[in-house]
């Protein structure tokens, strides 16, 4: 496998622009040219079809964390029958880890908003939502100010530049719930609602918000939609990773030097990010261990990564996965029962409560664990948790359960000996 | 005490209601337009929210204490989120949680006697690489929290001063 | 016909179904606890889980693809299903907990869970021995739990409403509770509130749940966190019997269900019946319970020097024949009830027309706006329809207070005319009153005879419901007359079975001493050598079916068999109301 060639790369996302959240500089830079060429281009477009067949070409894969394929994903809409059709956009960004969306949000907002106006095309939907966390207040601002811009201009509304083209675009803001990030979950805030997801099928493509056909996409996904229409899906599937190519936006945080969100094409060793992107580990500790992609992913110690890149065919070689592509770097001082027991209180207090393996089995895998830090753990427990783990995983509505399981079982299993070390000796060993 | 939503509010309130196709959807944002009036939304104010919009009350009330944003009970002049979630845990938001805890004299979920700050702990608020970090009252981040800069923030508060909304730019890159 | 194979068995079927609803139809079990056949599908207990598969049919051949063995290929779905939200579809393979390890593990594993925050306090618990968590923690969970860290708390003994009381830590999160306020009852009362393992049903702050539907959401909580204020630490279920009846509270006749221990009714439970109030009842249907037990009419009342005192049924008989012989038999003048049975109401009018007397006339109860459209109706009484296709002739207020001044004898069934304001003290001076009754009142107060009968609980008798459905009760409770080891309808439970006259808790008291209407009235009749035997509802029953046309092939054997029959009404009367 060739080496992805990252540090040659301009970011196209979110370019190194001065004030491109502005229209008028966005617009200058080229801006809103994809949407008018779906619109207008027929030599070029054959109609809505051939937009979502140009994007399921390009191959963009989720960057929510699921990694599903977008294009794919529009052409499950069922053909139009007259009633409405929603485009609801992820931005509730709330795995820890992740923290990329609101760099589009704060300096590319237009080039997400001509995404979503793309894929509302594409799909030839009605109504836009885009459903921002709510802490993010002033993103969530930003936004709206960024739509408001982009309905004056006549990018969204009626007849959008003079075409039969109409479609409306809010913002809805979160208000504290990490659920709210699963697809349905959201659409059931969005409803008005408190977040449970929704039980597939029917899937949103069939039944979702009101009961009309919806798509769900993330923000970052929707926002590499332009780049595709303007210079073709064979371009982006040229950058990154073969198998999940692109540009992406990584989240680096933790122990090192240089965190914070940077554009590079997918599939860039995960040292190479650590010790060149971002500037290496502080005050120059040694790597102990890798989350790769938000909280939910398996961490990898640091003797997995030699050869391993960000993207899902080599991480999974390694037992994880590229999730959000937020990661967490942790250097030799790091007290990982502190940090599982961190993760699993996330994870406790964010379960919605509907499915009785996540409701309950989050809170037990957290007390077990508080427990085990406190020094008052067996090494029995160790194996409960792994059994409480496999109790959990597949058995509920959405992934959280999964999301909480994973961590816990992939942290023991990977530092096991650090886990023991902190476990009391059995009253049955003493004896 | 009676709560009541102002003209403005009201105005708000309808332009809400016409992004949906029905009401209900409008429960978030007006909750957030109750709490932003009247800074919290207690029992009182979820009724208000639900007769202003004809939804049951049970049904606000449910969705109200499923948000952790909503207050459902009056907080302090201002409230401090300090996030102690994974990345900040590494980067030291216990430091900071704990630092504040004893500054302030409370613990954290408690409200200063003079009611003038509520210290909470908070799960990851998409800061990570920006750790440790706060939120102040359901608005400004505030980043790469020292001690220092905790003290400062909270004389900058108690003198009235609003955080400023603090730009970090991406490290690749020159001009943002 | 479509085909699918569930434990190895294949059945084929029509039409669409949910899995687990097909399992259950089956007469099989796969054990659930949020599932309800009224309500949507949650899906959030997680307990009905199964093993599903699909048969690979080869595209090209159309032909079920076999391996090497000839045994038709499986492709598995990689996840344990629900069954609760999945359809049956042709060709699908199902494991249940009873072939396949995987399912009872994960059974087992999802109950460990349930009750890993659950309190285990079944012997304290109003629901222990009718609790679906204990039933299937017994049959399909673990032997004991590995939970031993601090539970979660949560408030207990919370009065919701003004009849239902909440144990949040028992409640397993199912959420039919708040599924019944928002899709049943609509009400929209109920909601969940907190979040993850704190979650738990409650009203909004400061209102109650006063939802007139409240107490079906203690019958369908699978555990003990809902549970009757009324109810509540009075009986264990496994002391009672149950013996279905008809609701005679309102005109719907919602199916019910009469709970007894030592011949009290200690609650009412609403019986499935597709056709009249599927799963549910209206609360005010289940107070009706006291009306059977409390301020009733044992032994007949006369009045002696203007004191009502407690006479024989010697007397009281004697009586009764003095006074229909004396008085004038154009004056005499026979009322009949919308809130007694078809078979009391005919007894009286075959009384009444062998004596050559007017055919009785009824007063309607009907108090316009009290109903909802659901289970509650405008119609006060049970029987409405019954005494119209007895022929029985409608009077208001105002024709009834003509005819009673016309009369010197009233002969009154079992409705209390003074206290629903029809009659006032005033219209009855100088008539002679007698009234069959169940309960005091100010009515029977007023009688100069009061004849103590039978109430719905202890007899088997008919009503016509506000739409035309005649359905029959069972004898419930027994009276000083009727001894349930000798009436092969009447149910006996355990306490009734072994227990003798010298155990406590065994009572004579709560035996009233009451009889039928048509068992008065045949020794009345006897005693006058009229020829009028009627002995019990069923036969009353055959011998309207064969006199009476709108009853034409009714018979207690058919009512039972099809949970009532619909009668043709006259639209013409039902019209006057």
């Amino acid at each position: 496998m060739s080496t992805v060639d990252w540090k040659n790369y301009e970011p196209v996302l979110i370019p190194d622009i001065k004030d491109l959240n502005k229209i008028d500089v966005y617009i200058k830079q080229g801006g809103y040219k994809a949407f008018e060429s779906v619109l207008k281009d027929k030599n070029k477009w054959s109609g809505p079809k051939s937009v979502v067949n140009e994007v399921k070409e390009a191959n963009i894969r989720g960057r929510g964390g699921a990694g599903f394929n977008a294009g794919l994903k529009w052409s499950f809409m069922p053909p139009v029958d007259g009633g409405p059709r929603y485009l609801a956009c992820n931005g509730d960004e709330s795995e820890p880890g992740t923290f990329k969306d609101r760099k589009i949000f704060e300096y590319n907002p237009h080039v997400f908003i001509e995404g979503a106006l793309i894929a509302a095309y594409a799909m030839e939907i009605t109504t836009i939502y885009v459903y921002i966390r709510g802490e993010y207040r002033a993103y969530i601002q930003m936004m709206e100010k960024a739509i408001s811009d982009s309905y004056e201009k006549g990018f969204i509304g009626k007849n959008i530049l003079g075409t039969d083209f109409s479609v409306d675009f809010y913002v809805h803001s979160g208000a504290g719930a990490y659920i709210c990030g699963e697809e349905t979950s959201m659409l059931e805030s969005l409803e008005g609602k408190r977040g449970y997801p929704r039980v597939k099928p029917p899937f949103p493509a069939q039944k979702g918000l009101w009961g009309r056909p919806t798509t769900i996409n993330n923000i970052e996904t929707l926002a590499h939609v332009p780049a595709v229409i303007n210079r073709g899906a064979v371009w982006f599937k040229n950058i990154g990773a073969e198998n999940h190519p692109g540009p992406i936006l990584y989240g680096i945080s933790g122990h090192v030097n240089k965190p914070g969100v940077y554009e590079l094409p997918t599939g860039v060793p995960v040292l190479d990010l650590i010790y060149d992107v971002a500037g290496g580990m502080r005050n120059g500790k040694k790597l102990k261990a890798v989350i790769p992609g938000g909280s939910s992913t398996p961490v990898l110690r640091a003797d997995q990564l030699d050869g391993i890149t960000m993207d899902s065919d080599s991480l999974r070689t390694v037992g994880s996965m590229l999730g959000t592509a937020g990661m967490v770097v942790m250097d030799e001082d790091t007290d990982m029962v502190d940090v599982l027991w961190r993760i699993a209180h996330f994870y406790h207090h964010e379960s919605c409560g509907q499915c009785t393996p996540c409701r309950e089995g989050t809170g037990w895998l957290e007390k077990i664990l508080l427990k085990i830090k406190n020094g008052e753990g067996e090494v029995r427990d160790l194996d409960l948790l792994l059994d409480i783990t496999t109790q959990m995983e597949g058995r509920t509505i959405c992934a959280l359960a999964d999301a909480a399981a994973w961590p816990v079982r992939f942290t023991i299993n990977r530092f096991r000996d650090e886990f023991e070390a902190r476990c009391k000796k059995s009253v049955y060993a003493l004896a | 005490m009676a709560y009541e939503f102002t003209k403005e509010d009201l105005k708000q309130i309808e332009e809400i209601k016409s992004r949906y196709p029905a009401v209900m959807p409008a429960t978030l944002p007006v909750l957030w337009v109750a709490q932003n009036r009247f800074g919290h939304v207690n029992p009182d104010v979820q009724k208000l929210v639900a007769e202003t919009l004809g939804l049951p009350q049970a049904h606000v009330h449910g969705v109200a204490e499923f948000y952790t944003q909503y207050y459902k009970e009056e907080k302090g002049k201002h409230v401090l989120d300090v996030c102690t979630c994974l990345s900040c845990q590494l980067c030291g938001g216990y430091d900071i949680l704990h630092y504040l805890e004893e500054k302030l004299g409370i613990k954290k979920g408690e409200t200063t006697q003079d009611g003038m700050f509520t210290l909470n702990e908070v799960e990851c608020l998409g800061a990570c690489g920006y750790a440790p970090m706060l939120q102040v009252t359901n608005d400004q981040y505030v980043n790469h929290l020292t001690k220092e800069k905790v003290d400062k923030l909270v004389d900058s508060l108690k003198n009235g001063e609003k955080p400023q909304y603090e730009k970090i730019g991406m490290p690749q890159h020159e001009n943002i | 016909m479509p085909e699918v194979i569930i434990d190895g068995k294949s059945y084929t079927y029509e039409g669409q179904y949910k899995l687990l609803q097909f399992i259950q139809d089956l007469g099989k079990e796969v054990p659930f606890f949020c599932y309800h056949p009224s309500m949507s599908i949650p899906a959030n207990c997680r307990q009905c889980m199964v093993k599903v598969g699909q048969y690979i049919i080869d595209r090209e051949s159309g032909e079920h693809q076999l391996d090497e063995k000839g045994e038709r290929v499986i492709r598995w779905f990689p996840k344990l299903q629900t069954a609760c939200n999945i359809d049956v579809a042709d060709g699908m393979v199902v494991h249940t907990q009873e072939t396949d390890e995987l399912v009872r593990r994960a059974q087992k594993d999802n109950l460990e869970l349930i009750l890993i925050n659950h309190p285990l306090d079944c012997p304290i618990c109003d629901q222990a021995g009718e609790c679906p968590l204990q039933i299937q923690t017994y049959k399909y969970g673990p032997e004991g739990s590995r939970f031993e860290v601090k539970k979660v708390h949560k408030p207990k003994r919370i009065q919701l409403g003004p009849r239902v009381v909440l144990d949040a830590e028992r409640c397993i999160n199912c959420t039919r509770c708040t599924r019944f306020t928002e899709e049943i009852s609509k009400t929209h009362q109920l909601t969940i509130t907190r979040r993850g393992d704190k979650n738990y049903p409650t009203t909004a702050p400061g209102l109650e749940f006063d939802d007139p539907y409240s107490l079906n959401t203690v019958d369908i909580c699978p555990v003990g966190a809902l549970t009757s204020a009324d109810f509540r630490f009075k009986a264990r279920v496994w002391e009672m019997n149950q013996t279905p009846g008809i609701d005679i509270t309102n005109g719907k006749g919602c199916n019910i269900d009469l709970w007894t221990r030592d011949n009290l009714v200690l609650r009412i439970t609403p019986r499935f019946n597709k056709d009249v109030n599927g799963h549910w009842m209206p609360d005010k249907g289940r107070e009706a319970y006291r009306l059977f037990n409390e301020n009733r009419i044992s032994r007949p009342l006369q009045i002696l020097d203007s004191e009502q005192i407690l006479s024989s049924w010697n007397n009281a008989i004697a009586t009764f024949n003095e006074q229909v012989e004396e008085a004038n038999k154009k004056e005499i003048l026979v009322i009949g009830s919308a809130h007694a049975s078809v078979e009391e109401n005919y007894s009286l009018a075959r009384f009444s027309n062998l004596l050559g007397l007017n055919q009785p006339v009824f007063v309607p109860h009907i108090i316009e706006g009290t109903g909802d459209g659901f289970l509650i109706t405008d119609d006060q009484a049970p029987n409405t329809n019954g005494c119209r296709l007895l022929g029985f002739t409608e009077l208001d207020q105002k024709s009834i207070k003509k005819a009673v001044k016309k009369a010197s004898l009233v002969i009154l069934l079992s409705d209390h005319l003074l206290d629903r304001g029809v009659l006032s003290p005033g219209d009855l001076d100088g008539k002679f009153l007698i009234t069959f009754a169940t309960n005091h009142s100010d009515t029977t107060k007023r009688a100069d005879l009061v004849i103590p009968i039978t109430t719905a609980a202890e007899h088997a008798a008919s009503y016509v419901n506000v739409d035309g459905r005649i359905q029959r009760t069972i004898r419930a409770k027994e009276t000083k007359y009727t001894n349930r080891r000798l009436d092969l309808e009447m149910s006996e439970g355990r306490l009734d079975r072994y227990g003798t006259n010298f155990d406590n808790w065994v009572t004579e008291e709560n035996k009233i001493d009451c009889v039928p209407v048509w068992s008065f009235i045949s020794q009345a009749a006897g005693a006058q050598d009229l020829d009028l035997v009627l002995n019990e509802g069923r036969e009353i029953m055959d011998e309207i079916a064969s006199v009476l046309e709108p009853f034409e092939g009714v018979s207690y054997h058919l009512m039972d068999e099809q949970s009532g029959i619909r009668l043709h009404l006259d639209t013409k009367e039902k019209t006057k109301t």
